[in-house]
């Protein structure tokens, strides 16, 4: 008996390491973005049917608000999208066919929430009678990744007009490396339509990311309408250039239909001149416009109103408070504040700090685990609330300290993950690793993922796309693939991250070429895939 | 010097703008080749320094604060000939009904899903809220009446319409809007005008027509309001044109020029001549023929045109890819194969499959540059001189490629190379009027000879101004696309200049006037792909469009290029907020250029007059790469090539990449 299971389990180990071997060889040959786990193929093909139906008899998740039916039909329009297929029969040879897809969720929950397992098995036959791909998945959200990879296996053949899946069987074992994969988006410095975020998170979704973080409110103009305080939107740019409550929520109702959470932010005390075109009293002085007056009870009193807002509309288990750049100048210069902060024997940073924790402690009350920029960590750090996450942005070597000190870090270092840094290359945002010089697997549990930043200084409606991709795509696969799949040297893989640049311009996403830093425009003629 | 303004992103202005890898050499030797390249470097560098300040003063204004509309103007664009518009405000019901009188056919079927698109985005904001019973509108539902059962859609086609805005009311049995027009296309211009009229007021979360009652009666000036797309340069996904051709429909633009092949590659299938897409980039850059019918579809719902475009003989170089034998010889591969009757059959084959997608009357036979690769290269720089020098060069390589391949063919049939290019065209546009199309040549057919063409061409101008006043005093009919203002891929030129030029200019007798069926803006594919056309096409084909829609009485006498500006400053808004990426206006733009040559020309007369060389190397080494925001040069590269072999390299590296959308 325990010879057989030997010789089973020997059996076993040998097909796993063909399996492991050969897909390790033929990697370069897969053109799937960003790289799944394992993944084990062939070389045949076979054709999508004109009925390609979705089957999901034997799952556990009833699907009652449709969210895997959407996805599916979003498939469908994905892969018929950069060309008409108009299968023609007689076109059509003794090549088997694939009815359709069979999805299996376990779970019948389905609360989008930070760390839902996102993990999905997919096997995509190359015979049978009939034949259906099979996907299982623990959650819906994992199925909907599945369907991405699916969409990217799918091409047009030309001579039947029939779309195939190239490359079957496939087996595919996918999770993903970290739980947090975010893009920041800035409607503060410009303005962005609803359409363009409809749009951004409908590319979010090719790449496999899963946070928007939304940086609505800033020095320059304050788009959102908070009902508690209706004249905060005073400081949008101008009446049109705002967003409704219902606006909000569908946003985050269409991130969440595509397995995408947002983030709020609110980035107090340094970044909200703006409030104060509704309620002037937010300011410091007339003169001396930021940071938020911290000596009033006030401006407690609206930040929990708008955490409140917040509260119903967003979601996520988090919200990003700021806390970054905090010139604490206005309130020792005002002499009312002054006066305030000697009374209290508070210095600058000493009430910057009172600043950040009185308002961590609002968001608390309200639910929210509490995300801040690296400042607060590097100036009293030990101060934070333990449920603090701490987003890194000024420079590498953040996250090793903030893991140290038993907090959970987001990885947005601007050497390499800002998009606005339009000289930085792909290359670069590939090779960034959230997890350098953190060896402790305590701490690198902490890391809960990282985070490209598209500030909006010089971004709007026009430009936000080609700024984004392909570069976003970049660090999307170094957040999503196993460590020992991505590319020690990202020239490597050039050709598969045009290929998927290629695919987003297909799907109607203005991805820019590879060559240059963003948002270049190609250079000469060309082919997109060279580009 | 650089303001910095922006949290978070500090760095990025102390960064160096764009090119990491400048190879500085310092050579003794070659001294004064350096000064050249020095001069070269700094024109560059205050050009990226320019462009920068550029940007940043962009987002100082932007802290403006609830910037105010002008009232007083009219935020249609392009301008409706005739209008009066009254101060009452009418609220609009988000279950909005169409009712729609005329042809029941198809014809009905345009009108009504381009009123599910309005709808949609009319009532953006609104998606969730749906009107409750009770709640009162004053715009309840749209009647459509069109008088044509006719939906054919052409040149020429009456895209008029009539459309009234007012109060229902129970003495009135046409509350709400009314659009009335003789064709279903007038109809599309009608719902389009009525949506820009549509606004969501925030305060009451409605969406409002303002300064009702509106009554408006609006026809287009020219017949011919096109937009060039170049899908062999760079291939462009279908999903990208069908967004270009929907926002065409918004600057009531109406037909899209398809310059579907070049010399760089042929993406379409021809199914008389299967081997000719392989020409294609890649096999995934092609369109089938469904795919290229989809396109006309998609746009003819629209009532937008597809004018197809086979440019030959000089831009068909990708021809060969699929069938060799087009090639005058191996090393020589354009033009095509004047001498070979095979020639004129691909060129038949193609053009009756093509009859078979694009019903449009006009096709357009290409017929200028002999070879053409340098035609379009001026887009990065825009230098007219160069580029001037570049085409006469390229035309006597052609016509000695040409000679030297063909001579004794061409001597035989006692033919020149410019005889032999007449023939060419010629024979071209008869196969294509046997194929009833009116064929369309870029104007060096007529340049050439203006005699010999069929009387039904079309002449297209590009190369200057001038060109059609000739044409239409000859009887031809003309269309206008001056590249010194109508070229999309030149992108120094500013908005007024788009706007300002005159497709009528230098042809006073009103018949002849009449011959100039239009005009074209051309969005050359050399430097526009999927991720940059479209902020390289707006707002500046916008420009064009209300050239070629409004009265020109309208938009010169009424319209100061101020409130021009502010209407199209709206205009860009609007197609921002429907998802088109439409650029920030270039009125800055200008003053850039002008201020880049008066730094230039002081910059290099200091060089020369008060510096000695070794000054000049020690302080563009040092200080003035610092203060052009190369700060970071390492000293190794800023000292350490001395070898003629990388000063060779040097043009390459000194090459200079702006990304569009900085410019734009």
């Amino acid at each position: 008996m325990m010879r057989k299971l030997g010789l089973g389990s020997i059996l076993f180990a040998v097909v796993v390491h063909i399996l492991v071997i050969s897909a390790a060889a033929d990697i370069k040959n897969l053109m799937i973005w960003p790289m799944p786990l394992s993944v084990s193929y062939g070389h045949r093909f076979i054709q999508l049917s004109n009925e390609f139906v979705l089957k999901t008899e034997s799952s556990n998740y009833p699907d009652a608000s449709g969210i895997i039916k959407e996805g599916f039909s979003r498939l469908l329009d994905v892969i018929k999208v950069a060309h008409v297929v108009d299968a023609n029969t007689s076109y059509v040879g003794p090549s088997p066919v694939l009815k359709g897809i069979q999805v299996v969720v376990l779970s019948p929950n389905d609360e989008l929430q930070y760390g839902v397992d996102e993990s999905y098995n997919l096997t995509i036959p190359d015979k049978g009678n009939p034949a259906y791909a099979y996907l299982t998945a623990k959650t819906v959200y994992g199925a909907l990744h599945g369907l991405q990879t699916f969409s990217q296996a799918c091409h047009l053949n030309f001579t039947t007009r029939t779309i195939e899946v190239h490359q079957v069987p496939w087996t595919i074992v996918d999770r993903p490396r970290f739980s947090y994969r975010g893009l920041l988006i800035d409607t503060s410095r410009h303005y962005l339509p609803l359409p363009v975020i409809l749009k951004v998170i409908d590319s979010m979704a090719y790449a496999k990311l899963n946070v928007l973080h939304w940086h609505i409110v800033d020095t320059q103009s304050f788009p959102l309408e908070i009902p508690s305080y209706p004249k905060l939107w005073n400081g949008a740019y101008s009446s049109s250039e705002r967003y409704t409550v219902a606006d909000a929520a569908e946003i985050v109702r269409y991130a969440e239909r595509r397995g995408i959470n947002v983030l709020a932010e609110l980035d107090v005390p340094g970044h909200a001149q703006s409030w104060g075109n509704g309620y002037p009293s937010l300011w410091p002085s007339k003169d001396c416009q930021q940071p938020l007056d911290v000596s009033d009870d006030f401006t407690f009193k609206v930040i929990d109103g708008i955490l409140s807002d917040f509260s119903k509309i967003f979601k996520y288990r988090f919200v990003h408070l700021g806390g970054d750049e905090v010139d604490t100048s206005c309130w020792t210069l005002t002499p009312r504040i002054s006066k305030w902060l000697k009374q209290h024997r508070l210095n600058g940073a000493s009430a910057y700090e009172y600043f950040v924790l009185r308002a961590q402690k609002i968001a608390l009350s309200h639910g929210y685990e509490i995300i801040n920029w690296e400042e607060t960590f590097n100036n009293f750090g030990n101060k934070l609330s333990p449920k603090t996450i701490v987003h890194n942005w000024l420079g590498g070597g953040v996250a090793q300290q903030v893991t140290a000190a038993g907090l959970r870090c987001i990885v947005s270092n601007q050497d390499k993950w800002y998009l606005d840094h339009i000289d930085t290359t792909w290359q670069d945002f590939y090779s960034n690793e959230p997890l350098t010089n953190i060896t402790n697997s305590e701490q690198q549990r902490l890391v809960i993922g990282g985070e490209v930043c598209m500030w909006g200084e010089h971004i709007d409606g026009s430009n936000i796309e080609t700024t984004i991709w392909p570069r976003a795509a970049a660090a999307a696969e170094r957040l999503w693939s196993a460590y020992d799949n991505i590319a020690k040297n990202p020239n490597q893989i050039t050709r598969r991250l045009a290929h998927f640049r290629c695919l987003l311009n297909q799907r109607g996403v203005a991805s820019g070429p590879l060559t240059g830093g963003g948002r270049a425009a190609p250079e000469d003629p060309g082919s997109c895939y060279e580009q | 010097m650089i303001i910095i303004i922006t949290p978070h992103n500090t760095t990025h202005h102390t960064t160096p703008p764009h090119h990491n890898h400048i190879i500085y050499p310092i050579s003794n030797n070659h001294s004064f080749n350096f000064v050249q390249k020095m001069s070269q470097f700094l024109l560059k560098a205050l050009l990226h320094l320019l462009i920068f300040q550029l940007v940043n003063s962009r987002s100082l204004k932007s802290t403006i604060h609830n910037t105010n509309l002008d009232e007083s103007l009219t935020y249609i664009w392009p301008l409706p000939s005739q209008f009066t518009s009254g101060n009452n405000t009418l609220t609009v019901n988000p279950n909005l009904t169409l009712d729609f009188t005329g042809n029941a056919g198809s014809g009905s079927v345009v009108v009504e899903e381009a009123f599910e698109r309005y709808k949609k985005i009319i009532f953006k904001h609104g998606a969730n809220k749906l009107a409750k019973a009770g709640d009162y509108y004053d715009v309840n539902r749209v009647t459509v009446i069109v008088h044509s059962d006719n939906d054919e859609l052409q040149l020429g086609v009456d895209e008029s319409y009539s459309l009234l805005v007012t109060k229902n009311n129970e003495r009135s049995i046409i509350g709400g809007v009314s659009i009335e027009a003789n064709s279903v296309y007038g109809a599309l211009r009608g719902l389009e005008t009525m949506s820009q009229l549509c606004i969501f007021y925030y305060g009451i979360k409605t969406v409002q027509i303002h300064k009702a009652p509106w009554f408006i009666q609006d026809k287009p000036r020219f017949a011919y309001r096109g937009l060039l797309l170049d899908t062999s340069r760079h291939y462009l996904p279908i999903e990208i044109i069908k967004q270009i051709i929907e926002s065409m429909s918004y600057a009531k633009l109406n037909v899209l020029h398809w310059h579907i092949i070049d010399e760089e590659s042929f993406p379409l299938e021809v199914p008389s001549y299967p081997n000719l897409w392989k020409g294609a980039y890649t096999k995934w850059e092609r369109y089938t023929v469904e795919d290229a019918i989809e396109i006309v579809d998609f746009a003819k719902m629209r009532g937008i045109n597809v004018m197809a475009e086979v440019d030959v003989p000089g831009h068909a170089e990708s021809w060969g890819a699929g069938y060799p034998d087009l090639w005058p010889s191996p090393s020589c591969k354009e033009p095509l194969d004047v001498s070979k009757n095979y020639t004129f059959d691909v060129i038949s084959g193609i053009l009756s499959d093509m009859r078979k997608i694009f019903p449009f009357e006009l096709f357009h036979l290409g017929g200028d540059e002999l070879v053409g690769q340098l035609r379009h290269s001026s887009s990065n720089g825009n230098l007219p001189l160069l580029m001037f020098l570049k085409f006469r060069i390229n035309v006597e390589i052609a016509l000695a490629c040409l000679s030297n391949q063909k001579m004794v063919q061409l001597q035989d049939h006692n033919m020149t190379a410019k005889d032999a290019y007449q023939y060419f065209v010629l024979r071209a546009q008869e196969i294509a009027i046997s194929q009833n199309w009116t064929p369309v040549n870029w104007e060096e057919t007529f340049n050439a000879f203006p005699s010999k063409l069929n009387p039904r061409t079309v002449v297209h101008n590009w190369l200057g101004g001038g060109v059609c006043p000739k044409a239409v005093a000859q009887g031809f009919r003309c269309i206008y696309s001056n590249q010194g203002f109508w070229y999309l891929d030149h992108l120094d030129v500013p908005w007024e200049e788009v706007y300002y030029v005159e497709p009528l200019e230098g042809i006073k007798n009103i018949s002849e006037q009449k011959l100039v069926l239009g005009g074209e803006v051309c969005m050359w594919g050399e430097t526009a792909d999927a991720s940059d056309v479209q902020q390289t096409i707006w707002p500046r084909a916008a420009a064009a469009a209300e050239r070629l829609w409004s009265d020109k009485e309208a938009t010169s006498s009424t319209n100061t290029t101020s409130a021009a500006l502010q209407r199209l400053e709206y205009f860009r808004c609007l197609l921002t907020r429907r998802g088109v990426p439409a650029a920030p206006d270039s009125t800055l733009r200008l003053s850039v250029v002008y201020s880049l040559v008066l730094a230039l020309f002081t910059v290099l007369l200091w060089c020369f007059v008060n510096v000695n060389k070794r000054k000049l190397d020690y302080l563009c080494k040092t200080s003035m790469l610092k203060d052009f925001g190369f700060g970071n040069i390492s000293a190794q590269d800023a000292s350490g090539v001395k070898s003629g072999k990388e000063s060779r390299s040097l043009d390459k590296t000194f090459e200079l990449n702006i990304p569009i959308s900085l410019v734009t």
